[in-house]
């Protein structure tokens, strides 16, 4: 028979458990705020307009111009609210609306140059926002 | 080289005087491949003519940037009157005037299978009505037959200075005229190819600066301002994701 309580064996189970999801959660924070760098830094070619590739060809080369631009925009988006959401985790806050609205603002700040990439991307973060909205209250 | 030259008298001056003087407009540069693009308005910022070779009409689109003047000519004619290695050439005078021997250069347009759209570019020099291949070849020739339409870009760079003693192109300046000599013919040899011609004088305007519109220039430096604000962030938040690490190690422990 063993000489170790039941509560106490509980509880180093859920510790182990704990210090498991705490390192799951502390590698997303790193992963998707690379993630992140890496899809601000192809924004920033593409938005500011260091790199136009496709502008001016024709109106295909125009769309997948615009096409780049809002993808980028938004995998920012996704992947900094993934990586913030867990940081907060940890540190056992939520993400606050005042946090999010500073990433809707900062996502949107990089469309200005374009109109359709303005109106793509706002319809994109509509989209994600109504997502995790539904899947959290669910 | 006597025979070239009684034909080349007869190529070279067909019209009496130019027919007509252009003043370029300045636009978005076309993309120089035989296509005319309706849907990124492309060459819509072109003065657009009618000219005629002696009996034969043919559009004359003209347009400028900064750096280059660009030419389209298409000839509308009824299936299948194409011929099969008609070409298009413009010949350039070193300035306005509109004697022979002032039109020194030449750029052609040679189809060898119009069906097929099997062309060739030529950048020719005229030396005593013989023309000869340029050492370097300058701008740009496409040529493709869309139905009856058989179009024709070309694009030729202007504001360049002649610093190496080059008699082989006639460089364009700007604010100054020039004669081009539109040529038509119907077989891959100068002169002796080519059927009709006509002058047209084109002014080349000062190049213009491009001014920033003040709400782009605004949205510009609030663009650039929001990416910095942004990668800022970006050092404090990895600034604090070290610290989450060492305080989980410190409570671990």
């Amino acid at each position: 028979m063993s000489k170790i309580p039941k509560d106490q064996i509980k509880e180093q189970k859920s510790k182990i458990k704990r210090r498991s999801d705490d390192k799951f959660a502390y590698r997303t924070v790193i992963i998707s705020c690379v993630l992140s760098i890496i899809f601000y830094a192809i924004s920033l070619l593409f938005n500011v307009g260091v790199i136009s590739i496709f502008t001016n060809i024709n109106i295909l080369f125009n769309m997948l111009d615009v096409l780049i631009k809002v993808a980028t925009i938004l995998l920012f988006f996704l992947f900094m609210m993934i990586s913030v959401g867990n940081y907060k985790e940890l540190t056992g806050k939520p993400l606050n609306w005042k946090e999010l609205l500073i990433f809707i603002v900062l996502s949107l700040g990089q469309t200005l140059l374009n109109l359709w990439v303005f109106a793509f991307t706002l319809i994109g973060l509509l989209v994600i926002i109504i997502y995790l909205y539904i899947v959290q209250e669910l | 080289m006597l025979n070239i030259s009684i034909v080349s008298s007869f190529y070279i001056i067909n019209g009496y005087g130019a027919v007509e003087e252009i003043d370029p407009e300045f636009g978005q540069a076309p993309i120089i491949d035989g296509n005319i693009d309706d849907s990124t308005g492309e060459w819509k910022e072109a003065i657009k003519i009618q000219v005629n070779l002696i009996d034969l009409p043919i559009d004359l689109w003209v347009m400028q940037t900064n750096q280059e003047l660009f030419i389209s000519l298409q000839l509308d004619l009824e299936p299948g009157y194409h011929n099969t290695t008609e070409f298009f050439g413009i010949l350039i005078s070193t300035n306005s005037s509109e004697s022979q021997e002032d039109f020194i250069d030449a750029k052609f347009i040679q189809f060898f299978n119009i069906n097929t759209n099997n062309f060739t570019y030529y950048d020719y020099y005229i030396n005593n009505s013989l023309f000869l291949n340029d050492t370097k070849s300058d701008g740009q020739g496409v040529g493709k037959l869309e139905g009856t339409v058989s179009v024709y870009e070309f694009s030729i760079p202007i504001g360049q200075t002649n610093t190496n003693g080059n008699d082989e192109d006639a460089f364009l300046e700007y604010e100054m005229s020039y004669a081009f000599n539109i040529t038509y013919g119907d077989r891959p040899s100068y002169p002796e190819g080519i059927l009709k011609s006509e002058i047209i004088l084109i002014n080349i305007n000062p190049p213009v600066v491009k001014e920033l519109i003040l709400t782009e220039l605004i949205l510009r430096i609030f663009s650039i301002i929001v990416f910095s604000i942004i990668g800022i962030l970006f050092g404090y938040y990895i600034y604090k994701i070290f610290k989450l690490k060492e305080k989980i190690e410190r409570l671990r422990s």
